[in-house]
């Protein structure tokens, strides 16, 4: 499998490290509802399709990136910065392709 | 010389003679031949046994798909079985034996397994040896018993055991196309795509590159086919965009375009040249390719068809053309399609006697009656083989007249005197690359074949891998794919012209004549027409069911032959079309893999691993050395005569007596800097670093967002926006991917830069009653006295002329500091230190003196941090701020977390003066028998020099509340039981006077 | 002055090595560099980074990911977004730095004894290369002066192309004696020497 990171290049799967679901949202630092930091810790979605990932570039750049892949063919439709607006890296691919 | 070789004719040189051994017997070929032509021409019949019923077996195929003729190739100890007698290229010296035979290739003794047919058919396995024992010859207990007599006589080739010496490689390769396959079409497609200026890999599993051309006696452009190729290959060669790589087998197609593929670099040759690779293991990233991977000519299900004599058509018109070699003097064809009339042409033309075609059709075109006629062949039209005659050769055979429409044989059996029969089932594309990459394929009803998927992934078939089987059509697809892998259009051109023997691609709807005698599907695992139906009426009726059932498919060849014929017979028994029983997904690899190109250098000498500065003066002192993850670290510095207990206890004892160093280069260091560091380290921690004074440190831990302890160390503030955080050598990465994630995910507006320095600093730890007498002795531009450098305080200076940085921090519960300088100074700095303290006594100690002296303190480490614990267990809740949020603050309250019961870290000490073990479980009562209702676990044990006794930190529920009491190891393990009595896990010096001095 | 010691040291052996009777068509060569650094931009303050990358060592980086320049003596390229390596023949650079790189366009680190500095020359050098690292070292898709980072196995590296045939490559220290034995290892094949 290749990524495509937006520093770096297509690179191997083996360059990276999977960090989890990108569709979970973290409490504020100070809330006290353990039901949002429940769902937070330990909710994740499993769509059987287009998934939301955070993947750490940690043989390369280091940078995280927001990798939208399917899980049923392992197609990557979109990549990008995790620290940038997601929107504007998938747009920026589009645009190259 | 030899009783089949032509005098001329074929892709051998002549002029090259090779000697080789088979079973001890030593023969000639020639340089080119394979290991299975050049005993074809010695007159070789019998290669092998079968797995299961020990027949004899010769060789049926001329390449990578054969069943058969397996055999072992032994260089010097090292023996490599199972590889097919058609692939192997003979070199000087080559040593090859049969396998799977006992005590010899022709008089084997399990060869009656062939009488006992019955006990052995499908499922055999599963009915006698699974399940409850009902009578004395069933069940699993019976299997154990059996295993041993049973694993020797089924199977194929026996591993080596000696160490493989050879080196294999792995490489990486990045092209625009990659071709797989360099017949007729993959050469055109390379070239296409090459002329466009695209980088091209192209790879061939054979030694030649050229495919059927180089056997097809075709013409192309008005020469032979083969010249045709090499000049193509040639015209290739001169393109530097172009990689060739022969004996290259594409053995996987995964996500993105990246493919695997073996290079059998040397493999061929009688001994590698320095530095060469045995095989290379290539990752190729393509952005796409060309499948141009051919086709398989399928076997008839007839009875005997596993004799040896029995063969492809289209293999003995390769070893006719390629190695000039006959294959029979007399041979007879059997055929459900046209493809065979060439053969027998071509068979006929090298000098053999067609002596007759059983075709199973009825209709038969005139052309292909003139090609007949041609090769003096007589035609049996609407005829099937019912029996093979001979014993390790053909002899003969019998055939019947047939009616394709109801499967019926009539009238009288006619013998056919022959030594040998070629047969032809029809072509299967090989689409196994395709259907790893994807979807699954579909039935083409005419071709009576699996044609490829639609590509999931970006490749372009072409040829007879696409159905389109003559040379014609792979011309003309070769160059559109090429084209279109390069995305190009390219002007219409005049194509390359070919003549060659016509014929209707399209076989008779035939797979198996059902007649009296055991018909192979799988000649590799030895799985029969019968066993197929026996499946079926037992149940099965799905084909991935009826696969491991009767393991048709799941030998090494992973069924190239024997796929279509058995879902055939399959759906036949089922009453259902072929396409409704479906096919199943091919899975790499394509063809065997050595284990050793999959490894690659990942083992050995070649392996990574992480040293300190000062390793090497470690090695030159005594050290014994310790592997931790990917580090060396020393263990002891023993003395002469000493075990390593007494080393430890040696080297403990002095340090707390005198001084001790130590290397704590290892510690994981990660530099924190930019104006929100303090902030970043609030949020990290459970305790405060923004109160941090510059030039002092503090002890830190950190959790996990689901509030459990994470990890542990001391971070120095060395400027107002530049921290040194340490962390346990086993987490340095964890926390450095922790730390990067919330700083580019969770809160990217904070500025802060976390960078590993693990690298960047050496560290010495010297501690003990003497160490700060021993820096003052060689210490330069600071003092180290009390008011100076405190307790967690942090000094610049020089020893021996280098920069270092001192910070008082202690792990052993000596005084002790910690001593760092750049990496590069570090071997320098520590003799400057072992210098200092000689006057002393100083001692070096290693990991295990490290882990008593922490041990007898009571801190903890990974075995306590476990990811199971939480600061409360650890009894380190007073780290834990009230005054802000920090990770792992908001879950860490949660009722399971604070529950009484919870394991706890404790202290135990042994009462009856024996070693405590880790890992072995605490109990309130003993029971040897039955031990039950363990209470807890030792973590780490030692015994200390400090407190004369064996003891141990554990985890024990409700730990704290048991301190003074007494409970027992249960150790059933190890049979290890006896008293302890819990305490606090501070040992030694509970009130820290002597490290705060 | 103390010299600082190489951490291959004891593995380095100069000389010809390996399947060099038909000449050797790689040069490996620890050129230990004085000073090593990472400099690293806040978002948005990296054109003002480069600038004062130019202004300490007279070094104007190209625009681009990964982009990167040399002259012999120094060196300098990136290696991840606002983050750049920068390499100088002498020891000192770090201070040099020190009040050109303010904490309000980002930070200095200072790698000198960190990294190993390993150059790899010769024509066979993207092959040799080509088994460690999953990368294209073809020269158009990594262009002179450019830099890259990737792994092999457990080993990070940060490798800048300082000629057609020639990289440099950047290894933690503690993995350089290991890195470089694999180097010679997997160079054997096409004749080697070590300066
Ligand atoms: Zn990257």
């Amino acid at each position: 499998m290749l990524i495509t990171c937006p520093y770096c290049g297509p690179r191997d799967v083996i360059e990276f490290t999977y960090q989890g679901d990108g569709n979970r949202q973290r409490p504020q630092p100070a809330s006290q509802d353990l039901d949002a930091w429940n769902a937070y810790v330990y909710d994740r979605l499993n769509p059987a399709g287009d998934h939301n990932e955070i993947w750490q570039h940690s043989g390369g750049c280091r940078a995280h990136l927001r990798v939208v892949r399917n899980t049923l063919t392992h197609e990557i439709s979109s990549s990008g910065f995790a620290r940038g607006d997601h929107k504007a890296a998938r747009h920026k691919l589009e645009a190259k392709s | 010389m030899s009783p089949r070789r032509a005098e001329t004719g074929g892709r051998i040189d002549r002029l090259r003679t090779i000697r080789f051994t088979f079973d001890g017997t030593p023969y000639t070929g020639y340089a080119g031949d394979t290991l299975a032509s050049a005993l074809l021409a010695n007159g070789v019949t019998l290669f092998g046994r079968s797995f299961k019923y020990h027949r004899p077996r010769g060789v049926l195929t001329a390449g990578v798909e054969e069943p058969n003729a397996l055999v072992t190739v032994l260089r010097g100890e090292v023996r490599e079985p199972n590889i097919a007698a058609t692939m192997v290229e003979i070199y000087d010296g080559l040593v090859a034996v049969s396998q799977n035979r006992f005590p010899s290739l022709a008089w084997d003794v399990n060869a009656i397994n062939q009488l006992g047919g019955k006990i052995l058919s499908a499922g055999f396995y599963y009915k006698t040896f699974m399940g409850p024992v009902i009578g004395p010859l069933k069940g699993t207990r019976f299997w154990m018993f059996c295993e041993h007599f049973i694993r020797r006589a089924a199977g194929l080739g026996r591993a080596g055991t000696t160490a493989d010496p050879e080196r294999y490689e792995r490489m990486n390769a990045f092209c625009d196309v990659l071709v797989v396959g360099s017949g007729p079409a993959g050469l055109m497609a390379a070239r296409a795509a090459a002329d466009q200026g695209q980088r091209v890999i192209l790879c061939e599993l054979e030694p030649n590159f050229g495919g059927s051309a180089n056997w097809s006696r075709e013409t192309i452009d008005g020469t032979p086919a083969a010249d045709w190729a090499a000049r193509a290959i040639g015209q290739l060669e001169g393109h530097d965009n172009v990689r060739l790589l022969p004996r290259t087998t594409v053995w996987g197609y995964y996500d993105g375009n990246t493919l695997a593929a073996l290079e059998r670099v040397t493999d061929h040759k009688e001994a590698p040249a320095r530095g060469e690779p045995r095989h290379r293991y290539w990752a190729i990233r393509a952005r796409s390719v060309v499948l141009a991977t051919g086709s398989f000519e399928r076997p008839l299900v007839f009875p005997g068809n596993d004799r040896p004599g029995v063969m492809l058509a289209h293999a003995s018109e390769r070893y006719a053309n390629e190695y000039g070699v006959l294959p029979g003097d007399r041979i007879a064809l059997f055929t459900n399609n046209d493809s065979a009339y060439r053969s027998a042409l071509a068979l006929k033309n090298a000098g053999a006697a067609i002596v007759a075609i059983i075709d199973v059709r009825q209709e038969l075109s005139g052309e292909m009656r003139k090609l007949a006629t041609e090769a003096e062949a007589e035609i049996l039209s609407a005829h099937a083989v019912v029996a093979t005659e001979g014993g390790k050769a053909l002899s003969g055979l019998k055939v019947q007249r047939f009616d394709m429409v109801s499967g019926a044989l009539t009238g009288d059996a006619r013998s056919i005197h022959a030594d040998c029969l070629l047969m032809s089932g029809g072509w299967s594309p090989t689409i196994h690359l395709a259907s790893q990459a994807g979807a699954s394929a579909e039935w083409d009803a005419a071709r009576q074949a699996f044609l490829p998927p639609r590509p999931t992934q970006k490749w372009v078939g072409a040829g007879a891998f696409t159905g389109s089987f003559s040379t014609a059509e792979a011309i003309a697809e070769g160059r559109t794919a090429g084209l279109s892998a390069a995305g190009a259009t390219g002007a219409p051109t005049a194509l390359p012209v070919v003549e060659g023997a016509p014929g209707d691609p399209d076989p008779a709807p035939v797979f198996e004549i059902k007649a009296k005698g055991k018909s192979f599907v799988d000649f590799q695992h030895d799985v029969t027409a019968e066993d197929v139906r026996l499946a079926h009426r037992e149940g099965f009726v799905s084909v991935e069911h009826l696969k491991r059932y009767t393991t048709l498919g799941m030998a090494t060849d992973q069924g190239k032959s024997s796929n279509v014929p058995g879902l055939a017979i399959m759906a036949e028994a089922l009453g259902k079309p072929i396409p409704e029983v479906g096919t199943t997904r091919f899975r790499p690899p394509y063809s065997a893999v050595s284990i050793g190109s999959l490894a690659a250098e990942r083992f050995g000498d070649l392996k990574p691993e992480r040293l300190t500065p000062m390793h090497d003066w470690h090695i030159a002192n005594g050290a014994t050395m310790y592997s931790a993850g990917l580090w060396y670290r020393p263990m002891i510095y023993g003395l002469a005569g000493e075990t390593i207990e007494q080393a430890y206890v040696r080297e403990a004892k002095a340090t707390r007596d005198s001084a001790g160093i130590v290397d704590v280069s290892t510690l994981g260091k990660i530099a924190v800097q930019g104006p929100d560091a303090a902030e970043f380290l609030d949020r990290v921690y459970t305790n405060m670093f923004s109160t941090l004074a510059v030039g002092k440190a503090r002890y830190g831990l950190m959790l996990r967002e689901d509030g459990l302890a994470f990890d542990d160390g001391t971070t120095w503030r060395l400027g107002e926006q530049d921290f040194l955080m340490t962390t346990t050598t086993a987490n340095a990465g964890k926390v450095m991917q922790h730390l990067e994630y919330f700083l580019d995910v969770i809160w990217p507006e904070l500025k802060v830069t976390v960078t590993s320095v693990t690298d960047e600093w050496a560290g010495a730890a010297i501690g003990g009653p003497n160490a700060r007498a021993i820096l003052a002795a060689c210490v330069k531009g600071t003092a180290v006295d009390n008011a100076t450098l405190p307790f967690m305080g942090i000094v610049r200076g020089e020893i021996a002329d280098v920069p270092v940085m001192i910070c008082r921090l202690s792990f052993s519960g000596e005084m002790a500091f910690e001593v760092y300088s750049g990496a590069g100074y570090g071997t320098h700095v520590w003799e400057a230190l072992i210098g200092a303290g000689k006057p002393f006594g100083l001692v070096t100690y290693g990991l295990e003196a490290l882990g008593t002296m922490r041990i007898e303190k009571g801190h903890v480490t990974g075995a306590e941090i476990d990811g199971r614990t939480t600061a409360r267990d650890l009894h380190l809740d007073w780290m834990l701020s009230k005054k802000k949020p920090f990770i792992g603050s908001a879950m860490m309250d949660r009722e399971g977390l604070i529950a009484p019961d919870r394991l706890q870290l404790v202290g135990l000490v042994s009462l009856d003066n024996r070693p405590l073990n880790g890992g072995a479980h605490i109990v309130e009562e003993l029971d040897e028998a039955n031990p039950h209702d363990s209470i807890g676990h030792i973590t780490a044990c030692c015994y200390s020099p400090a407190l004369g006794k064996h003891i141990a930190l554990a985890l024990v529920s409700g730990g704290k509340a048991r301190h003074g009491t007494r409970a027992f190891v249960s150790d059933p393990l190890r049979n290890r039981f006896g008293p302890i009595e819990i305490v606090s896990n501070h040992f030694y010096d509970p009130d820290g006077s002597r490290m705060h001095g | 002055m103390v010299e600082r010691q190489s951490p291959i040291e004891p593995e380095l052996h100069p000389g010809s090595h390996g399947n060099f009777e038909h000449g050797v068509e790689i040069i490996l060569t620890e050129t230990r560099p004085g000073s090593i650094l990472q400099l690293a931009a806040w978002p948005g303050e990296e054109k003002r980074l480069m600038a004062g990358i130019r202004t300490v060592t007279g070094l104007a980086l190209p625009d681009g990911a990964g982009g990167g320049i040399a002259d012999g003596v120094k060196a300098v390229f990136g290696f991840a977004p606002g983050k750049f390596t920068v390499v100088d023949d002498a020891e000192g650079l770090a201070s040099a730095f020190a009040g050109v790189i303010t904490p309000a366009i980002g930070t200095v680190t200072d790698l000198s004894h960190g990294r190993t500095a390993i150059r790899i020359a010769g024509p066979k050098a993207e092959w040799v290369l080509a088994k460690f690292f999953a990368i294209d070292f073809a020269l158009p898709a990594f262009p002179v002066g450019a830099g890259r980072s990737t792994t092999h196995h457990d080993v990070f590296a940060q490798i800048q192309r300082t000629g057609a045939d020639q990289f440099d490559i950047y290894v933690f220290r503690s993995f350089a004696r290991s890195f470089w034995k694999a180097l010679c290892h997997a160079s054997e094949e096409v004749g080697y020497e070590v300066q």
